[in-house]
Formats: C-alpha cells, sequence, structure tokens
C-alpha cells in the first residue's frame, strides 16, 4: 500500500500542467479557447489569453499560441480531437509573450508576424521567457523562443486558397494585426479590444490606440473575438475600450495639471461604468505607472 | 500560580510593551543604528504612510510616495530600503518643508522600504512598507547614458509649482541624469547627492540624496507655506551644479 501511495505521489509530481483547454465554437468551422481573466500565475499556468483557430478546406489556421509550449500541446491536442487537417498556418497578431511563446509546438508550420512583430520576438522574447519563468514557473517548461518565419505585409491573405483580410494599426503595442474573416465575418481583434476586461498598457500608445479603434468600429463584423474576455457579437467591447482609454488619458493629463502624485490619482473613486471591468484595480495601477510620466514631462 | 506561569506571562507583557517590527529584515537594526543612533523611535505605520506598488514590474523605476503629513513639526525625514547595496535614498530637512515626498527608486530584490521621520520630541516615528518585486534594478547600466543627446541634455532641468487645494502647496521637479550606482564595472558612480531649495542666496531646505534613486529622477516636495521665487539647485558628486528657477 504504502509503495502505492508513494508511486501515485511521484505521479502526481511528474503529471504536467492541464489546462483544460476545450475550443468554444464559433461558427461552423471557427473555435476560439477563453483565457482566463487574471494575471500571469502559477495557478492558471498563464492561460490568460483568447487563441483562435479556424478549419479551411485544407488546413487549419491558428491565431495567436498562448504562454507555453505546454499549452500550445494541449491546445494542438484539442484542434486534433476536432479534425485532422494539418495546422499548417500560425499567425501572432503582436509581440506579447501571452501571444507567442507557444509557437514551438508548431514548428513545422509557417508562423505569420508583421516584420516589427517578428524583430521584437527575436530580440526580446528570451527577456520574456525568463519573465514568465518566475510568474508561473513550471508550466513554462521547454518553452523556447520560436520566430516567425513568414512577414505579413499584403491586406489579403491567402492561406491554401482561404483568404483573410489583415488589418495594420499600432496603439496596444508598436505593431498590432486584427484579422478580418469575411466568409464568416468574425472579427479576431487581438488585444487592441478588450471585453470587460481592463487593458493592459505596458507599451501602449493611447492616441493611435483610439484612432485603430476608430477604424475597427467601421467593420460589419458579426462576432468579436478579443485578445481578452469573451467573444461576443456585441458591437460594445470597442465603445468600452474606447471610454476606458479616454478616461485614463483624461485622469493623467488633469492630475499632471494639478501636480498629483501616482497613488493620489489612484484614490480616486472609479467611475460606475468600469466597475464590472475584471482586473480594474491591478491593471489601472499598472497603467497609472507606466504612462503618467510622460504626461509629467509637460512639466515647464 | 507557578513561577513558570507568571514568568511567560511577563514575557508576553514585554513583547506587547515593545512593539514589534511590522517587517522583519536581517540588516534592519544595524542600518538604523547607524543612522538614528541612540535616538528613541516607534513603528508608526498609522502617520508614516508609505504607498509602494502591489507588484514592482520595473525594478529600476518603483514609484514611492510618503506621507507623514499627521506628525506635526516634523524636522527630518529619512527614506532607506533594507535590502538595497545603497540602503540609504533620501535624507530631507523639514526646516520648511512637509513630511511627504514623492520619487522613484531602484530595488535589487524584495526589500522592505522605511520612512523615519523625526518629530518635535526627537522620537523617530518608523513607517514600513514591503516592496515586492523580481529585483535586479541596482546593477543594470542606466538607459540615461547610452542617449546619443546625453551631454546636451544632462542636467536639463523641469519644475514647476503647484497649489494643489488651499494651502496646499508643491514643488515638482526632475532632471536629466543618469543616477549610476558605481555597481556595474565599468560604469563609475554618478549621481545626485545633493539637492538645495534657495530663495534668493538662503537656503529654504536641503537634502541629501543616494544613488538608489531612479535615473532622471522626479520629486514632489510640499511646502508648509506658500513661498514664491524659489529655485531649486542639484549637485551631483563630481561638483556638477545645475540651477533653475521655480516658477
Amino acid at each position: 500500500m504504502k509503495y502505492l501511495i508513494s508511486c501515485l505521489l511521484i505521479f502526481s509530481y511528474i503529471k504536467a500542467f492541464d489546462y483544460k483547454l476545450t475550443p468554444i465554437k464559433l461558427n461552423e468551422n471557427s473555435y476560439y479557447f477563453y483565457g482566463k481573466e487574471e494575471y500571469f500565475s502559477k495557478q492558471n499556468g498563464g492561460n490568460i489569453v483568447n487563441c483562435s483557430f479556424i478549419i479551411t478546406q485544407n488546413s487549419v489556421i491558428v491565431i495567436d499560441t498562448g504562454s507555453s509550449l505546454l499549452y500550445a500541446k494541449q491546445m494542438k491536442k484539442q484542434i486534433e480531437q476536432i479534425t485532422n487537417k494539418p495546422i499548417k498556418y500560425i499567425i501572432n497578431t503582436h509581440h506579447h509573450p501571452d501571444h507567442f511563446l507557444g509557437n514551438d509546438a508548431f514548428f513545422q508550420s509557417d508562423i505569420f508576424a508583421s516584420l516589427f512583430t517578428k524583430t521584437e520576438i527575436e530580440q526580446n522574447g528570451d527577456l520574456y521567457i525568463t519573465n514568465l519563468v518566475n510568474l508561473i514557473q513550471e508550466s513554462m517548461k521547454d518553452t523556447k523562443i520560436k520566430v516567425p518565419n513568414q512577414i505579413l505585409s499584403t491586406q489579403v491573405l491567402d492561406l491554401d486558397g482561404y483568404k483573410l483580410k489583415i488589418l495594420y494599426f499600432d496603439g496596444h503595442t508598436k505593431s498590432d494585426v486584427a484579422i478580418y474573416d469575411e466568409n464568416t465575418k468574425i472579427l479576431y481583434a487581438s488585444d487592441l479590444v478588450f471585453n470587460k476586461r481592463t487593458p493592459s498598457t505596458p507599451h501602449a500608445n493611447i492616441e493611435n490606440w483610439l484612432n485603430a479603434l476608430d477604424e475597427l468600429e467601421k467593420i460589419p463584423y458579426t462576432t468579436i473575438v478579443s485578445g481578452h474576455g469573451v467573444a461576443t457579437n456585441s458591437k460594445k467591447p470597442i465603445i468600452e475600450t474606447r471610454n476606458y482609454l479616454k478616461f485614463v488619458e483624461k485622469t493623467l493629463a488633469s492630475s499632471a495639471k494639478e501636480g498629483l502624485d501616482i497613488y493620489e490619482i489612484l484614490n480616486k473613486p472609479i467611475p460606475k461604468e468600469f466597475e464590472d471591468f475584471t482586473m480594474f484595480k491591478e491593471e489601472f495601477e499598472r497603467t497609472i505607472i507606466n504612462t503618467y510620466p510622460s504626461y509629467e514631462k509637460d512639466l515647464k | 500560580m507557578k513561577p513558570i506561569h507568571f514568568l511567560s506571562f511577563f514575557f508576553i507583557f514585554l513583547q506587547i510593551l515593545y512593539a514589534k517590527n511590522p517587517i522583519p529584515s536581517p540588516t534592519f537594526d544595524d542600518i538604523l543604528k547607524e543612522i538614528i543612533k541612540n535616538d528613541s523611535y516607534i513603528f508608526d505605520n498609522e502617520n508614516v504612510k508609505i504607498k509602494v506598488p502591489n507588484f514592482a514590474d520595473n525594478p529600476v523605476q518603483v514609484p514611492i510616495f510618503v506621507n507623514a503629513k499627521n506628525i506635526k513639526n516634523a524636522k527630518r525625514m529619512i527614506l532607506f530600503a533594507d535590502l538595497n547595496p545603497t540602503a540609504e535614498i533620501i535624507d530631507m530637512d523639514l526646516k520648511n518643508i512637509l513630511p511627504l515626498v514623492s520619487l522613484n527608486i531602484k530595488v535589487a530584490q524584495e526589500t522592505p522600504i522605511r520612512a523615519l521621520v523625526l518629530d518635535e520630541n526627537n522620537v523617530w516615528h518608523i513607517g514600513s512598507k514591503n516592496i515586492k518585486s523580481f529585483g535586479g534594478g541596482c546593477s543594470v547600466a542606466s538607459v540615461t547614458s547610452s542617449n546619443t543627446d546625453f551631454e546636451k541634455l544632462l542636467g536639463k532641468i523641469k519644475t514647476e509649482f503647484f497649489k494643489v487645494e488651499e494651502n496646499i502647496y508643491r514643488i515638482k521637479s526632475s532632471i536629466f541624469h543618469p543616477m549610476e550606482t558605481g555597481l556595474i564595472f565599468g560604469n563609475p558612480e554618478f549621481y545626485i547627492n545633493k539637492i538645495e531649495i534657495k530663495q534668493g542666496k538662503n537656503i529654504f531646505s536641503s537634502m541629501n540624496v543616494f544613488s538608489s534613486v531612479s535615473e532622471n529622477p522626479r520629486f514632489i516636495f510640499e511646502l508648509k507655506n506658500r513661498v514664491d521665487n524659489l529655485n531649486i539647485e542639484f549637485i551631483d558628486n563630481d561638483g556638477n551644479n545645475y540651477k533653475a528657477d521655480i516658477k
């Protein structure tokens, strides 16, 4: 009996983290994996981002690959349970670690990204890994940088006869790619849109981000898959993301004029419309800490 | 009552008498002794409030805000971080300014930060807070040093006078300076070590600054009363002197 228990104990140690991924159907052939609305932690293994896939005539297209190799491998397994078509194409929407660190699981596929995103992954990818090893620990096991091998540059991407519209923006990072699938009227908005989840802004340029949202709003989509938060048929996520960014901009500008400190800004009451945003406290704090200095630069 | 019981009660009583350090650390006692010698002190998180981020993602720029305005007629305020290679951060004389400061610091690892405020009865009030971080902020070269316009920008000061509310007057001031700690091979220490706020030629307030303050430092100080025509002077350890009027 003792032997059995110790065997079980050892087994449970070896057993890899289970992300418990289940693809959510958006349309006949389009699915997404919902990422938790949390910060990176050991408990969630970095499962905090939405990754999507589209099954086409001859192949599968995956949009974003998650935070770790393990995540991507489990995602791959789930996709293979639905279809036996090969996963030929990967698209990385931008250079944040939760969107590309799973690339290595698809090392035989064509991995697409914009030139800036590719360069950024190449140059700073290892820094992201170090940081995530600290945050999510064991689940990062064997995760390596796999740099995209195809550069996105055209407005329309033809993948084995399946056409996707590629929209180039910046704002959330210096290069954000949104993907519009005209066949299904699904908009994959990447991290330019957050649904009821407070936007994260470590590399943001708010002004450009607002312009990008104006353009996204013109697209006649029926379903929107945001980088974080649930996918929805509503038009609201774009509006709410815009309202939040405008609120941040206004708050920072007026606080800089009044001579306030970061923590005095954080002490102000939260407007009602953002009360149901998840992660408001932590993301708002990060945003203020990262962005306020650029407003303080306007000192005389 | 058995004597052993009495003894244990006695010890518990003693423990309560001496308010305990809210965040113990191995270096705290030594650093404190060096700074305040044999002065008396109390732990007072109630009146010495320190704000730090939930988690300091960026170890070279950790914003700190200390407010001890509850302590009336405070004479001096000193900040230090227990586990930084250069523990001391700033040492302010509070003749004409209030015990309030905002600045960014570097952290080498997760560390407690302390603010010591000397009250009118010569008792130090110690506020403590823990800064959570993966650290590494003290052993990297400043980004500023590699700026191609370094020579042109070095010592460039921005400063502004604010009336925040009725009877609350602040100075916010920043200076372009690398604040090198000297802890990395090839980068000798080069940092602002003194700030003087002056009214004409008279020193209004002066403070000692240490290399644990982040590069391109930015400070907020609060004045006891409205005073116009102040100017600020930053002095670094190379003897450079940078001046600006506070408008």
